[in-house]
């Protein structure tokens, strides 16, 4: 199954990164939409049929921790699996967003990281290992 | 990727930047090779690491290791040398480490399988050449017109 990603952050270099990281991942990408703060993003949701967020903290007009907060009190997107991709992760803050059942990656981030994430949070293999590895 | 079993041959991998070249040799076999790896995981691109399994660290040893044995050459015998895994982003930071990666990536492969590094030359921010003389199992390595013994 491709995956359908929303990638939210008010940088779009920051936004193409993501994007580039996660065309390294492997992972079987869908259609790859962009918001550049949270009232965009959940504008997005609602257009968009969204299987995963990567949102930043750090935005103007709606932050990503009130993005997370107004879609988790919507039914529709209460169990989106979101992942807050950020330089900043206090430990208050990390625990604030596991709360509202967010993981947390820390830029800069590897695709390795990004993938085992995106594996975590949606419980799901995507990324098949080499099968003949021992020599 | 180059193997060779001729006493006369010097295998040579020129241009190591992010790549890693990975020197194998069995003293007593008089077989060796080079391994030019391109990319960590053959995960960003399957198809690709069918049709050239030797471009990704994960792919690319396993079957590095297989074509030597075929050609004589014993694990147990193996000195392993590695170079390469540069960053030669002019003094810019490279995003994606894919040097640091590729190191990462070996050392895990290598991790699992039982295998030691005998010498390395890697990180920086200089592109290296590689040499493998077979008579004698000497790898050399060039970088910025400096020569050294690895």
């Amino acid at each position: 199954m491709a995956l359908n990603i929303l990638v939210v952050d008010d940088s779009s270099i920051t936004r193409a990164m993501i994007i580039k990281t996660l065309k390294m991942t492997g992972l079987p990408l869908g259609e790859i939409h962009q918001a550049s703060n949270g009232w965009e993003g959940l504008a997005q949701l609602e257009k968009q049929n969204i299987d995963l967020a990567l949102v930043d903290i750090n935005m103007p007009v709606m932050n990503g921790e009130e993005m997370i907060e107004t879609l988790r009190s919507n039914p529709k997107w209460a169990s989106l699996p979101v992942i807050v991709v950020s330089t900043e992760g206090s430990r208050t803050r990390i625990e604030r967003f596991q709360r509202l059942d967010a993981k947390f990656v820390h830029k800069p981030f590897s695709p390795e990281v990004v993938c085992q994430t995106i594996e975590q949070i949606t419980g799901q293999r995507y990324v098949s290992q080499p099968s003949d590895t021992e020599f | 990727m180059k193997l060779s079993n001729q006493s006369g041959d010097v295998v040579v991998t020129h241009a190591l930047g992010s790549c890693l070249g990975v020197s194998v040799y069995d003293p007593q076999a008089h077989v060796g090779g080079i391994l030019h790896v391109m990319m960590p995981v053959s995960s960003v691109n399957p198809d690709k690491a069918k049709l050239n399994p030797f471009m990704f660290v994960d792919t690319g040893l396993p079957a590095f290791f297989k074509k030597l044995y075929s050609l004589g050459a014993q694990k147990k015998r193996l000195i392993v040398k590695v170079a390469g895994g540069a960053n030669l982003q002019n003094g810019n930071s490279d995003r994606f480490a894919i040097g640091k990666r590729n190191y990462i990536s070996l050392k895990k492969v290598f991790w699992k399988n039982g295998v030691l590094i005998q010498a390395e030359d890697v990180g920086g921010d200089k592109a290296r050449t590689m040499y493998l003389h077979i008579d004698s199992g000497r790898v050399r390595l060039t970088s910025a017109g400096r020569e050294r013994e690895l």
